[in-house]
């Protein structure tokens, strides 16, 4: 029991290491939390399908160019 | 005696430690990092440098890079260790109560992203070696290899933001006049190293 009553006030410490966000108006407190909340858990379920749009359209945009990002970045180790 | 096996353990239970982390910061970025943040186990550091230093190892004998493993594992220490005492340097100004070894704990772990994109275009390198062609395969592997570099790009951004985040402590704005701050010199230094044939991509 003990350990247990620990084990949540070292969690609850650790919660509250730092203040919560404040972007200085409510409206955009509310929406910038509103819009991380879907980054705190497992953000590559939203990330992956993200970046496979952008990717998309920057072929769309670029078209073989592409092939050119591919290879400079492929050289970038 | 014992307390030699008392630090073999120790060792081993830091390098569990890492293998965990890694892992809990692609299901729970925030969370973890919150966690990480709190960390005095220097370790786990050590073990994430010696990742590093093995992929420039690694590099290095694979693809007859114009550096050694040694020297270029020491610009990234000391892009690293600048890093961190530019943040730590104008986060004070914020922030007085900044921590030097929450800076290091968290950044050291988010390499985790560079590490991952590093290792993985290696890899593409000796499987599909560049330069690409404008075939339909080679059109296909430049969307899904943009999208692979994105996807691991914007996971770089989030553990980035948050390292920043619980390590000094301060709110969004704050933090992206720090990133704003930290890019002017970081960006021209980046050209410099890319100039100089050390990272062409840089290794943040």
């Amino acid at each position: 029991m003990k350990s247990y009553s620990l084990k949540l006030k070292k969690q609850i410490s650790e919660v509250f290491i730092i203040k919560p966000n404040d972007l200085g108006s409510q409206f955009l407190t509310y929406w910038f939390k509103k819009s991380t909340l879907f980054l705190k858990q497992f953000p590559f379920l939203y990330l992956i399908p993200l970046a496979t749009l952008i990717a998309f359209l920057v072929y769309l945009f670029l078209g073989k160019k592409i092939v050119f990002i591919t290879t400079f970045l492929q050289y970038g180790f | 005696m014992v307390f030699k096996k008392k630090v073999i353990i120790d060792i081993i239970a830091s390098f569990i430690l890492v293998i965990r982390n890694f892992f809990f910061l692609i299901v729970f970025p925030y969370k973890r990092m919150r966690k990480i943040s709190l960390e005095k186990d220097y370790w786990q550091v050590f073990f994430i440098f010696l990742l590093v230093f093995i992929y420039f190892k690694l590099a290095y004998s694979l693809r007859h890079v114009t550096y050694p493993a040694f020297f270029t594992f020491f610009v990234f220490l000391v892009n690293f260790f600048l890093m961190i005492g530019f943040f730590y340097g104008v986060g004070k100004f914020f922030n007085r109560k900044i921590k030097k070894t929450s800076l290091v704990f968290t950044f050291s772990y988010s390499l985790l992203p560079t590490l991952i994109w590093f290792f993985m275009t290696l890899f593409f390198y000796f499987i599909l070696p560049p330069p690409r062609t404008f075939s339909l395969m080679g059109r296909m592997f430049s969307i899904f290899f943009i999208t692979f570099s994105l996807t691991v790009l914007f996971w770089k951004l989030i553990l980035f933001y948050l390292a920043l985040r619980f390590s000094t402590g301060l709110s969004f704005f704050k933090i992206f006049y720090l990133i704003s701050l930290f890019l002017l010199w970081y960006a021209p230094y980046s050209i410099l190293l890319y100039y100089f044939k050390i990272f062409r991509v840089p290794f943040i």
